[in-house]
């Protein structure tokens, strides 16, 4: 069934990376429609951190016109006629990866978000030699494993920001037993982590938020942190020696002089240490000896996005159990004033684009 | 009464810069409390720890010292409270002696976690005793730290299990090495080989790293699947995202080590696990996040084993015959295993006979 008009794809684009924020309306080729695939007229983006990393150069160069976001919400206006799942009308999302082999071990195994061919939703190609373009926009397409039915009780704004932030850090959550008698602790209350604090304590955790400074506590307290650790303060881990079950750090950039065995001295036996940031790539963990791993059997892990089963729990415990993220929307032309913002770490907690190129229906 | 008249004779270290010159020792032993078992003596293995430690390389050490901690001897005193033991028993201790027995570690069956933990040698007990280790004539340890050893295990076999066994058992069991599973071991030494024949007696499919050709014959008869010379270029090529489990007993790691290398063979949520210790200023190399993103791996420690361990172990190695390859001098020529050690030149564990009682 065709849509009544053909939608036109067109987005807010960096040209020249010595002006990073400065995205101008520019038309580009989206991906070629297979019978796999979903066509989505963008209502909403969130804004991520890998939008910035991306952006700024920090993870390599990028491929220019540049069209990033990838915590995009919308409404489907095609489908491939393969597709059986989703129709026409129907409200989706898409996050940061659009496709994969779906054929080796890991695809088959639902670890599709660690395919080593997998496709990301921006700066990336695909195998005809597309490449691939973000949410700023007003439409992208993408492989149906890779879109993702919005609960209806989930209103668009906020699910956006869970296609990558969220299902980021549900994942690990989920992966390593999130739950009632568990001790979660939460390193970096941004996007991500704030969250990490909504999921876990769902989940039903105990659910420590580990910040700099005290401007966030009260805000914290309110998303349901149990308890809220000032890391400036110096010795904060003493007390906390053997504690928790799983750390999920998203901090994306270490301060010089902090101390990775002090954070995995928290941990009690056999405890994961889980970091969802990516920092730049000149930017290496700090440094570790195997004592500070062995003296309590720890682990320290990474993790990326999340599957469509991950996504569609997640989803699904959001809308059961009423979780909304704390966001601040804005018009998709400001979407450079709230790069910048994310940049300044000013967001609190997440910024939402509405498009405006073409509004929809 | 027997035992009391246990003369507590080592062979001690009095001079660093002559670490493995181990000279005669009467020493005072633990002061022996109602829970404690006294053992007199008759083997104890060779350990990478008692080097790292007689060289100084984990810190100044205590003086006099004697190490050694892969024990076996004969039950000759029990204290009243001791409930599991009694005299004439084949017992085993090895690198732990004492915890706090109250700490949510060790309630949970982690008391090797414990950290208020008395290691076997070059601690030291609240009332200031120092803890010497199993060069020596006998030693005496809390009934919790002691091992009942199957019959059909001979000393000589058990001996070595009792730290270098423990050490690998305890992470391949946590880790869930088993039927299905594949597990790669990185270093086959005393506690590399000791992993290949728990792996393979676990029902894991076994992948053996050495950078050393001439153990290639060896290590696939202690019942390797596949074994990787690491000396090779691109090593790693054809195993990517392939393992469960790797184990590494590296005790050495300097920036060189492709730790990325290591990590780009786990598969999926795979678990890259150091049970080798180095030297204190041997961090391990550069980690970015990039390298654990990409197939969500970890990369984590583990230290020595539990009693529950322990004895899962003893009962793996008693029905499936297991028998680790050593090498057996007496204990006065223990400075020459220590040296033949840190040369690499053990196949594959030494085991000294006790000779001064």
């Amino acid at each position: 069934m065709a849509a009544q008009k053909e939608l036109e794809f067109k987005g807010y684009a960096m040209t020249d990376p010595s002006a990073w924020s400065s995205l101008t309306v520019t038309p580009f080729q989206p991906k070629n429609f297979g019978p796999e695939d979903v066509e989505v007229a963008i209502t909403h983006c969130g804004v991520c951190g890998s939008d910035l990393h991306t952006l700024t150069g920090g993870w390599g160069a990028a491929n220019i016109p540049l069209i990033v976001g990838h915590e995009i919400v919308g409404k489907v206006t095609r489908v491939g006629e393969k597709v059986k799942d989703i129709k026409p009308g129907d409200r989706v999302g898409v996050g940061a990866q659009v496709g994969s082999c779906l054929k080796c071990r890991a695809c088959n195994d639902n670890y599709e978000n660690y395919c080593p061919g997998m496709i990301h939703t921006y700066n990336h190609q695909y195998p005809d030699g597309v490449k691939t373009q973000g949410g700023y926009s007003t439409g992208i397409r993408a492989h149906e494993r890779f879109v993702f039915p919005i609960p209806e009780k989930l209103e668009s704004r906020y699910a956006a920001s869970m296609l990558c932030a969220g299902v980021t850090v549900f994942s690990p959550l989920k992966a390593y037993g999130c739950g009632p008698g568990k001790k979660v602790g939460v390193i970096g209350i941004g996007g991500l982590g704030h969250y990490a604090v909504l999921f876990a304590k769902a989940m039903g955790a105990e659910v420590w938020a580990f910040t700099r400074g005290t401007a966030k506590a009260e805000d914290v307290k309110k998303m349901g942190a149990d308890h809220v650790v000032d890391t400036t303060v110096d010795g904060y881990w003493k007390d906390l020696e053997m504690t928790f079950d799983i750390l999920i750090s998203t901090v994306d950039h270490f301060p010089a002089g902090v101390s990775l065995r002090s954070i995995l001295s928290m941990l009690y036996v056999h405890g994961k240490y889980i970091t969802v940031g990516l920092p730049d790539v000149d930017q290496p963990l700090p440094s570790l000896h195997p004592f500070d791993i062995t003296n309590n059997g720890c682990l320290i892990g990474g993790s990326h996005i999340g599957s469509k089963e991950d996504m569609m729990e997640m989803l699904q415990l959001a809308a059961e159990k009423d979780i909304k993220p704390w966001i601040e929307e804005l018009p998709m032309k400001d979407a450079g004033k709230a790069l910048e913002g994310v940049k300044a770490g000013k967001v609190r907690y997440r910024y939402v684009l509405k498009q405006d190129i073409a509004p929809v229906e | 009464m027997p035992g009391e008249q246990t003369k507590f004779l080592g062979y001690a270290l009095t001079d660093p810069s002559k670490w493995h010159d181990l000279k005669v020792i009467e020493f005072k032993p633990k002061t022996f409390e109602p829970q404690d078992v006294e053992i007199s003596i008759t083997h104890c293995g060779v350990c990478g720890s008692d080097v790292h430690t007689l060289t100084q390389g984990w810190g100044e050490s205590k003086l006099p010292l004697v190490v050694g901690h892969e024990i076996i001897g004969t039950v000759t005193r029990v204290g009243d409270k001791v409930t599991e033991f009694k005299i004439g028993d084949r017992v085993g201790v090895g690198a732990q002696r004492g915890s706090c027995l109250q700490c949510r570690e060790c309630k949970d069956d982690y008391e090797n976690y414990c950290t208020n933990s008395i290691e076997t040698y070059n601690s030291q007990y609240p009332d200031g005793v120092v803890a010497q280790g199993g060069y020596s004539t006998a030693i005496r340890a809390h009934q919790r730290f002691v091992f009942p050893i199957p019959d059909e295990i001979e000393s000589r076999y058990a001996a070595s299990m009792m730290c270098a066994g423990l050490t690998v058992y305890s992470p391949l069991k946590t880790h869930g090495a088993g039927p299905s599973k594949k597990v790669g071991i990185m270093g086959i030494g005393g506690l590399g080989h000791y992993a290949v024949l728990w792996a393979k007696a676990m029902g894991a499919e076994v992948y053996a790293f050495t950078h050393d050709e001439s153990k290639v014959e060896d290590i696939k008869k202690m019942g390797a699947d596949h074994v990787i010379n690491t000396g090779k270029k691109d090593f790693s090529k054809d195993l990517t995202r392939t393992l469960d489990i790797l184990l590494s007993t590296r005790d050495v790691f300097g920036d060189s080590t492709p730790l990325g290398e290591y990590l780009s063979m786990l598969y999926v949520h795979g678990r890259f696990v150091t049970v080798g210790i180095p030297d204190v200023d041997d961090t391990l190399p550069p980690i970015h996040s990039f390298d654990l993103v990409p197939n969500g791996c970890l990369l984590g420690g583990s230290k020595i084993g539990s009693k529950k361990e322990c004895l899962e172990m003893l009962e793996l190695a008693r029905s499936k015959g297991v028998k680790p390859w050593i090498e057996e001098l007496p204990m006065r020529e223990v400075g020459k295993a220590l040296q033949n050690l840190k040369d690499n030149k053990v196949r594959y564990r030494y085991v000294v006979k006790q000779d001064l009682a």
